[in-house]
């Protein structure tokens, strides 16, 4: 008995470790087997993680490189599809700009021209009004002080606002009046290379009618454009069409249709017989130093009698500009202007008659500018009166000093010879040959002024 | 007046006629404001473009004359770059007056080089005319800074690629070799200025603001009283003072449009060395005309520092 029970404490103890050797064998063996399972699922994992690193690697390699010195990268954003006509004619937002608008920024320019003048001449002169600034003789008085807003309505229009401010003589008095200089839109992405302009504007009629006042070559317009159009030139309301040939040398035209209210030459103030007008501008440089432009222009509409009146006009401008020179050292310019206007004219007997006047005057003037601030030069004047007999002519030296861009000064002399004297009002004086003296400050605030040819 | 008519519209179809269709179709014409921003497109653009330039390069880039000659490059190009941060203000009404939709500020054509440039001088307090012909967002000059090169092509490229969207990949690719090209031209250049370190360097206008800080050159003053204004007897007389209570040497920098009687006038007074740049400008073409060009100036101021 004692055998047996020795013999089965041995074969338990004997037993027992194989058995827990066996357990610990099984255990181990399973988390083998999940070792290996996790092991296998990292790799997977690893693997999936290292498949889309590498193809986004190879999506990155596809791609340009940006170079290693750009200080920085720009991701320009793509700019607006061109308008279609389909566009153009859809309704939309004009200031969606707003959105973007910075601190202080403002969406247009805007600038300020300040034009004064002053004369001296002899006392006869005043008296009759007759010097070139009618009624404002042996006066200093602000000719333009000019505010004006200019810039984009919206991608396809530009838009300008000048409102002007002048001592102006009229009915025999003197008074600053505030009006209204120009305001127009100019439609600037038309096909076909056109563009149209609408509004109040200075038509584009021979060489100086479009400049304002202050940018004028001279201190006072050339005397055929005052007897011709009037002391403010031509300025209408209506729509002008201009086209750019597509050809190798410079060929613009233009058509316009107005009201007609210019009371020198036309009056009639109707569009339905309304003012038309027309130029034709072509321009050469003949190598870097000489650059010359011609042009033809014409204009047709009718009095308040309804009578026709039709203005035609050809000018000149050459300028010789050295190389590297930052101004034109000569300039010559000239500009003729022919009128075909029915008039009303009483006969002896008191009747009225149906007559044609057709007159003729021009000008020219020749300037040189040796050094950036200092301007001479000379005008000479020629012209018949536009619908009285008589006929005058004259010359006006002068010279001009610019100490910036934006300030001038400027002086002439002028000498003026008519071939029959000029009564003013209650026939309190008369003048027939007289001499003037001009001087001019002008000055310029705020946005710079473009330099036309 | 009908021959007349007759004759023009003849001009007209014959002019047009005569344009090659296929390389019209294939290449972009471009019209660059300035001869540098020619000579980038040229790089990036290489055989796919037809570039321009409205100033040429002996012309002050500030103040062109808006001349109609002008407006005939813009009539029948594709897109227009422009300097911007208005250097070249006067391109606006050379725009307006080139009745050219396509390239009109916010049309697809318009590019602006200026874009992702970082500007200095910019002026953190008000300014006004008092100051000369400032420019508020300032200084406008960057194209003149060979390291400023990859980023303004890079404007170029996205300009390009808007009307071109094809043609993307070549656009950068000729980028990346131009760029490639212009990093050992940038060390070249620092070798060939380093003996101007130590100098004091007096320039006619100031332009040469962001060449000077990737050179690491020193400006000294500036012949011009204030921007775009002459320069009167007494800024002259504290100039020449300040030169000659300098302890080093002293170079005299100006381009080719302005006053080299009166550089020269100061040199022989203060005993100044005269470099005159942007000589050459506008005279390469062709994608290493940028490269050759600020070969050209590094030269001049390297021999003036001799």
């Amino acid at each position: 008995m004692r055998a047996r029970i020795v013999a089965a404490v041995v074969a338990v103890l004997v037993g027992l470790p194989a058995w827990a050797v066996a357990q610990e064998a099984d255990t181990l063996r399973r988390e083998i087997e999940q070792m290996r399972q996790q092991m296998q699922n990292a790799q997977r994992e690893y693997q999936k993680t290292l498949d889309a690193l590498t193809e986004r690697l190879q999506r990155l390699e596809a791609r340009p490189r940006q170079a290693a010195t750009a200080p920085i990268v720009v991701q320009a954003p793509p700019g607006p599809a061109p308008p279609t006509l389909t566009d153009l004619a859809k309704p939309h937002q004009p200031f969606s700009l707003y959105g973007e608008r910075r601190q202080g920024q403002f969406l247009l320019d805007f600038g300020v021209v300040g034009d004064f003048v002053g004369n001296i001449t002899q006392r006869n002169v005043e008296k009759a009004t007759g010097g070139t600034f009618a009624g404002r003789e042996n006066r200093f008085f602000p000719r333009e002080v000019e505010l004006m807003f200019f810039g984009q309505i919206d991608p396809y229009a530009r838009g300008e606002v000048r409102i002007e401010a002048a001592e102006e003589f009229e009915d025999g008095a003197r008074a600053t009046a505030v009006n209204l200089a120009e305001a127009h839109l100019t439609l600037l992405t038309l096909p076909w290379g056109t563009q149209a302009k609408l509004g109040f504007l200075r038509n584009r009629f021979g060489l100086l009618n479009e400049r304002h006042r202050e940018a004028l070559p001279q201190t006072d317009q050339p005397n055929v454009l005052t007897q011709f159009l009037g002391e403010e030139g031509l300025r209408e309301s209506g729509a002008e069409v201009s086209w750019v040939a597509p050809l190798p040398f410079y060929l613009e035209a233009l058509a316009g249709v107005f009201n007609g209210d210019n009371e020198d030459a036309f009056g009639r103030g109707s569009l339905k017989a309304p003012l038309v007008t027309g130029r034709l501008r072509t321009f050469f440089e003949l190598g870097e130093a000489h650059a010359l432009q011609l042009g033809v222009s014409g204009a047709s509409g009718e009095t308040p009698d309804k009578r026709r009146s039709t203005l035609a006009g050809v000018d000149l401008k050459y300028k010789l500009t050295p190389e590297g020179w930052r101004h034109a050292l000569l300039t010559v310019a000239g500009e003729a202007l022919y009128s075909n206007r029915r008039v009303d004219v009483f006969n002896d007997a008191g009747a009225g008659e149906d007559r044609t006047r057709k007159r003729f005057g021009w000008y020219a003037y020749a300037e040189v500018q040796p050094w950036q601030r200092w301007v001479g030069g000379v005008r000479y004047d020629w012209t018949q009166f536009p619908v009285d007999p008589g006929r005058e002519w004259a010359v006006e030296p002068y010279i001009a000093f610019l100490p910036s861009e934006f300030l001038r000064f400027r002086l002439a002399y002028k000498h003026t010879d008519r071939s029959h004297r000029v009564t003013g009002p209650d026939d309190r004086g008369s003048a027939r040959v007289f001499d003037e003296i001009l001087f001019q400050a002008t000055f310029f605030l705020g946005a710079h002024p473009a330099h036309p040819f | 007046m009908r021959r007349l008519i007759a004759i023009l519209l003849l001009a007209v179809l014959a002019a047009a006629g005569t344009q090659p269709a296929a390389d019209a179709a294939a290449k972009l014409r471009v019209i660059a404001t300035i001869p540098d921003l020619k000579a980038l497109t040229e790089a990036v653009g290489g055989d796919l473009v037809e570039v321009e330039s409205l100033a040429r390069g002996n012309q002050n880039p500030h103040d062109l004359e808006v001349r109609p000659s002008l407006m005939v490059k813009l009539r029948r190009a594709d897109a227009v770059i422009v300097n911007g941060l208005e250097l070249d203000q006067w391109a606006d009404a050379v725009i307006r007056g080139a009745n050219n939709a396509a390239v009109v500020p916010g049309s697809p054509g318009y590019i602006d080089a200026s874009r992702g440039v970082p500007v200095i001088d910019v002026p953190t307090t008000r300014v006004d005319r008092s100051m000369g012909d400032v420019h508020p967002y300032g200084n406008p000059h960057y194209t003149l800074d060979p390291g400023l090169a990859p980023t303004v092509t890079q404007s170029i490229v996205e300009g390009l690629a808007r009307l071109a969207p094809e043609h993307r990949a070549t656009f950068e690719r000729q980028r990346q070799a131009f760029v490639a090209r212009l990093e050992p031209a940038l060390g070249r250049w620092q070798t060939a200025l380093a003996p101007l370190k130590d100098a004091r360097i007096v320039v006619y206008h100031n332009n040469l603001g962001y060449f000077f800080k990737r050179f690491g050159l020193t400006q000294l003053g500036t012949i011009e009283d204030r921007p775009g204004i002459p320069p009167s007897p007494a800024h002259l007389a504290r100039l020449v003072r300040e030169m000659k209570e300098t302890r080093t040497r002293v170079v005299i920098v100006l381009e080719s449009w302005s006053d080299q009687k009166l550089a020269g006038r100061l040199a022989e007074e203060t005993g100044a060395r005269v470099a005159i740049i942007n000589t050459k400008l506008g005279t390469f073409s062709g994608p290493e005309a940028y490269i050759n060009s600020v070969d050209a100036n590094v030269t001049a101021l390297a021999q003036a520092a001799r």
